[in-house]
């Protein structure tokens, strides 16, 4: 068992990064996934525990420029409620809404739900299919740094992304939708309330003149990390939306799903669904 | 105001059938209660478990040196300090064991000074096991040369039941239609918002008082004295409020003679509390069962037999779970008129969690089969399901062949109530119409009904409940029960009760019922039975002092006997309800007179039921009744996602008592049950939990309770307080199957396996397309 003998919680970004420079700091935003997680064993605190929530400029929603920012430490309920979200990236608003209960909302941030890395990740498709990046930083040669990497570059495996020990996840940018571009998201698992996504699946492209262009497809929990289905995609490319290229698509999920049994579901139920839900958001774009 | 005739009568104004709240409600609503969970006592040490985390092992080397060497750790037990020390139904268990036989078996324990250093000595005990093959499955026990989990129990073979009554194959000769499947209830736990915890503690005449959660104190002493090695007659028992039971504190579990043999070692008290982990691997389930049951009717629709060969998955040791049969062999048949039943069941030790009792106690599994079968025959016969059902309900005065005696019997008025109310004949017709015809979302209406016991069941010699009360100088009641409050509500029943019975306001009781020591004997809080007795109990008690109260005012007041009343915390005039003293006035008058007498009595009632005996047959409950679920339901078809859109309830209650408590009862039930109809699963792999928390193991949350629509048949039950009869275990045994036959009405499909999660829809609704129709009854 490790033991935490630092607890800091400092103003200034500069000052957390030095804290994380020699990699030995566990940070700490809402702790949703934190805390139960060292809990129950399956992770162990370190040295230092670095709270990032008071830093200065490391929330908040910049979503009037061409490009939108979310700071790192901005809740699931601040995206759920921020009009302007709601606005340019109706996708994103909408995952938020199925996102936990009210209390964890209230806690959980969009840098952690990210650099949790789960397969099962709520934030994660959406962001996939709005094409978002990651910005990381970190202390180096005496000054901070930053790189910006594509999310769907992001993640490893089960709880591994590729930012550094000593890199902190500072904000998720992406460049502001085309007008034409429509979103949709969907999740499921066996209650409506406080569920860990059974499979979840979202859907962005531009419709123009009837034809689907730019499209992405994301699925979660359908493999260890989150995915961009690329199959799926290039079925739907340049085509219009009916029922034949929706039933192209959905034959392709095959191709870019691969569950497993776990305890939540069976890889039989999680292909199922992806397929149930592919139909469905594609057949509720055409319907509008 | 003694004699002053001007003075306003006082209006006879019942508290019977009111809305009264629970008296420790507002306590508990702004966190003042303190649970058991929260009690620290001066010198306390934490005692922490050690659990093998594996099915079947040998032990074969146990080094606790390290953990004893630990500054504040004070005693390090391990099986050997438990050996001989027997406890259970069989004396199968110990509190320490020296073999492994599942995932939570108690290899060790430490007492220490804080929790933080009890976890770290656990770390530092070593154990090497040797692991050994397992069976976990009661299939795979019962074969021949499987591996055996008690050496003494040969064949895996635990309990076995049977009764049979009639000629099943001349009955069987005569049906016209006979359903025939296996049904899978699987296992679930109760989830108590407050986990399992003890407190123990020895003086120094070797004397054991216990903290615990119990909801049986007079029998736990019985029980927990072996365990120790000690009289029962020298453990006193607390019962510090508890944050839920459901059955799961009906016997003793190892972490309470852990704790006293903790105590007992380090000389301090020893405080025992699982966390939710621990909670889930190591707390009783519901029994899981395999139900193969066949039923028959002839053409016009009367039921000739049913037969049920019942296998139950007694885990590693035996509890209450096995012995489900007691009321399973009564509910396969004692429910509808079946003339002929061939009931027999056996349960088989596997290296499985073991299951204790839980609400609704084996009916929820045996109801989930035979409401299923009575919709299939309705089906089959082609009759209208109501009509089936009322053809073959029982009327008030019926014998069941299991000796239950049905004296007040309103099952008919409970189908007909909830059918006319949620429109059910209509709907069903209309929804089957539906079922095949293209369509994501489809509607379903299903019925179910059972009976349970619900005046106590006499499976002790005795069913009773001693009571003592007095009233003090102030016209305060003091209540001295043997009824346990497990949060169930039997302090707003017995306070509603007093006040009725002395016309004192309900602030003006207070009840005394946690210590062993204090209060006397009653048999515990199961059976759907407090009400009914401790009602009872308590009824006749305050008519006891209310009767001395009223002849010494007689006397006092020279009024004729016989014409005096309680009413408003005043004697009146029983005719016109003219006050004519205080009553607290009274009381100290009849105190400091010349004569004096003060106001406390007892009472020990014992309800007309009788023993069980060796067969269980008897008529052993002082009541009976029925409930009537109808569920209405919308199925995603491609999801498989089941959304109860409203529930229409009739049940027989015999009397409304305290309307909020009922109330409370039948939503509490219901939502247990539904988590055990829809999501609740503890998925067991190898005798391992592997979904030991509430992120994986899924309890119904508010979004998902339905809308009820309630009915409260009251049929006055002669034996019942008021004609109240016992209520709280029926909501959760009749809903399940209740969604069951939705689903069937919605989709075609039935599963046998529960829970009806999305996933196991889905794919009955998936393979019966691939199927190319709709799958028949199996
Ligand atoms: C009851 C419950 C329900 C839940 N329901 C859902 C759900 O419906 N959908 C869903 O997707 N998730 C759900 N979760 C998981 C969790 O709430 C989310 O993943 C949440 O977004 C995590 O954010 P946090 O701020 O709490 O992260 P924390 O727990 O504080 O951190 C998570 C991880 O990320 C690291 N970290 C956090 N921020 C940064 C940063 N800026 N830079 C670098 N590292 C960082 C932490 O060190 C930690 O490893 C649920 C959790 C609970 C307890």
């Amino acid at each position: 068992m490790n033991e935490i003998e630092q607890y800091l919680a400092p103003r200034r970004l500069d000052e957390a990064l030095q804290a994380m420079a020699n990699g030995d700091a566990t940070v700490l935003c809402g702790g949703t996934d934190l805390a139960p997680q060292t809990e129950s064993g399956a992770r162990q605190y370190t040295a230092k525990l670095l709270n990032i929530r008071r830093i200065d400029g490391l929330g908040g929603i910049a979503a009037e420029t061409d490009q939108v920012r979310i700071g790192a430490v901005t809740t699931i309920s601040e995206i759920r409620c921020h009009p302007a979200l709601a606005e340019i990236a109706p996708v994103l608003v909408e995952a938020a809404e199925h996102f936990a209960s009210e209390q964890i909302r209230n806690a959980a941030s969009l840098g952690g739900n990210l650099c949790n890395a789960s397969p099962a990740g709520d934030m994660i498709p959406p962001l996939l299919v709005l094409g978002a990046s990651v910005e990381l930083a970190c202390w180096r040669g005496g000054a901070v740094q930053t790189r910006l990497i594509p999310l769907e570059r992001f993640f490893v495996s089960p709880g591994k992304t590729v930012k550094l020990p000593e890199e902190l996840l500072t904000a998720v940018v992406f460049d502001r939708p085309a007008a034409d571009f429509v979103g949709k998201f969907r999740k499921s698992g066996p209650r409506p309330a406080l569920e860990i996504s059974t499979v979840s699946l979202a859907l962005g492209a531009r419709i123009a003149d009837g034809l689907l262009s730019n499209v992405r497809v994301a699925m979660g929990s359908v493999a260890p990390t989150p995915l961009r289905a690329r199959h799926v995609e290039a079925a739907l490319e340049g085509k219009p939306l009916d029922a034949a290229s929706i039933a192209a698509a959905v034959a392709a999920t095959a191709e870019d799903a691969k569950p497993i049994d776990d305890v939540r579901a069976s890889a039989w139920y999680r292909s199922h669904l992806v397929r149930v839900f592919l139909e469905e958001v594609l057949n509720d774009v055409r319907g509008n | 105001m003694e004699n002053n005739l001007t003075a306003a009568p006082i209006v006879k104004k019942t508290l019977i059938g009111q809305r009264v709240r629970k008296p420790d409600a507002p306590e508990k609503a702004t966190g003042k209660t303190r649970y058991i969970n929260d009690m620290v006592l001066p010198q306390m040490l934490i005692g922490k478990v050690l659990f093998a985390g594996r099915a079947h092992a040998r032990i074969i080397r146990i080094d606790t040196s390290a953990a004893e060497k630990l500054p504040g750790v004070y005693a390090v037990l391990t099986g050997k300090d438990a050996a001989g020390l027997k406890f259970g139904f069989v004396r199968d268990n110990v509190a320490l064991k020296d073999q492994v036989r599942c995932e939570h078996d108690e290899i060790a324990a430490v007492a220490a000074e804080t929790e933080e250093i009890a976890r770290r000595a656990l770390l530092l005990i070593e154990v090497e096991y040797e692991d050994l093959p397992g069976v976990f499955t009661p299939e795979a026990g019962a074969l021949v040369g499987a591996p055996l989990v008690h050496q003494n129990f040969p064949g895996n073979k635990s309990l076995s039941f049977e009764f049979k009554h009639g000629d099943l194959a001349a009955a069987e000769a005569l049906s016209d239609y006979v359903v025939d499947n296996v049904f899978r209830p699987h296992h679930v736990t109760h989830c108590c918002m407050g986990t399992s915890c003890a407190i123990a503690d020895f003086d120094h005449n070797g004397k054991l008082t216990i903290w615990t959660q119990t909801q049986y104190p007079y029998n736990y002493k019985m029980d927990l004295a072996p365990a120790l090695g000690i009289s029962p007659g020298d453990i006193r028992v607390i019962q510090p409020p508890v944050g839920g039971a459901f059955g799961s504190k009906l016997d003793v579990y190892p972490y309470e003679p852990i704790a006293a043999l903790l105590a007992k070692k380090t000389g301090r008290p020893v405080k025992v509390i699982y966390s939710r982990e621990e909670e889930f691997k190591a707390a009783p389930t519901r029994q899981a069962a395999i139900i193969h049951m066949r039923t028959g009717c002839t053409r016009d629709g009367t039921l000739t037999f049913r037969s049920a060969d019942v296998l139950l998955d007694n885990g590693a040791y035996t509890s209450w779970g096995p012995t489900i049969p007691v009321i399973m062999m009564r509910t396969t048949s004692g429910h509808y008129r079946v003339p002929v039943v061939d009931f027999k069941a056996q349960a088989i030790y596997t290296n499985n969690p073991y299951a204790g009792s839980f609400r609704g106690y084996g009916n929820v599994q045996t109801t989930y089969a035979t409401a299923q079968q009575m919709d299939m025959l309705a089906d089959l016969v082609d009759i209208e399901p109501l009509e089936f059902h009322l053809k073959n309900a029982q009327k008030s005065g019926e014998v069941t062949p299991q000796k239950s005696f049905l004296r007040e019997c309103v099952l008919a008025e409970c189908l007909e109530t909830a059918a006319k109310a949620s429109d059910y004949s209509r709907k069903r017709k209309e929804y089957a119409a539906l079922r095949d015809l293209p369509g994501r979302y489809k509607k379903g209406i299903g019925l179910a009904s059972s009976i349970h016991n619900a005046g106590g069941a006499k499976i002790h010699k005795s069913d009773g409940i001693g009571t003592i009360l007095k009233v003090d100088d102030f016209a305060r009641v003091t209540v001295i029960t043997g009824a346990s409050e497990i949060g169930q509500g039997i302090d707003a029943v017995i306070t509603l009760i007093v006040a009725e019975e002395l016309g004192v306001p309900l602030e003006h009781v207070t009840i005394v019922n946690n210590d062993s020591d204090i209060a006397p004997w009653d048999v515990g809080v199961h059976a759907s039975r407090t009400t009914f007795i401790a009602g009872n109990g308590t009824r006749r008690a305050a008519r006891k002092a209310k009767e001395q109260i009223l002849n010494a005012a007689a006397k006092m007041l020279d009024e004729p006997a016989g014409t005096l009343e309680l009413r408003g915390g005043s004697v009146v005039r029983d005719n016109c309800g003219t006050p004519l003293i205080e009553l607290d006035r009274l009381l100290r008058r009849m105190h400091f007179q010349a004569e004096p007498e003060l106001v406390m009595v007892s009472d020990y009632y014992e309800p007309k039921s009788e023993p069980e005996g060796a067969k269980h047959i008897s008529d052993h409950s002082a009541a009976y009744s029925h409930a009537v679920h109808i569920a209405e339901i919308t199925v995603d078809t491609l999801t498989g996602e089941i959304k109860v859109d409203k529930v229409t309830v009739a049940q027989d209650v015999g009397r409304v008592i305290n309307r909020m408590g009922l109330e409370g009862q039948i939503e509490g039930g219901i939502a247990i049950g539904l988590g055990y109809a829809l999501s609740e699963n503890m998925r067991i792999e190898k005798g391992m939990l592997t979904n030991p928390c509430f992120r994986d193991y899924k309890l119904i949350t508010a979004p998902e309770m339905p809308p009820l629509d309630l009915h409260f048949i009251e049929s006055n039950c002669a034996e019942g307080p008021y004609g109240a009869k016992g209520v709280s275990e029926l909501p959760t045994i009749v809903i399940a199957p209740a969604i069951a036959n939705a689903l069937y009405n919605a989709t075609g499909v039935r599963i046998f396996n529960p829970p009806m999660s999305p996933e196991a829809v889905a794919r009955a609704i998936d393979e019966t397309r691939q199927a190319g129709g709709r799958r028949e009854s199996e």
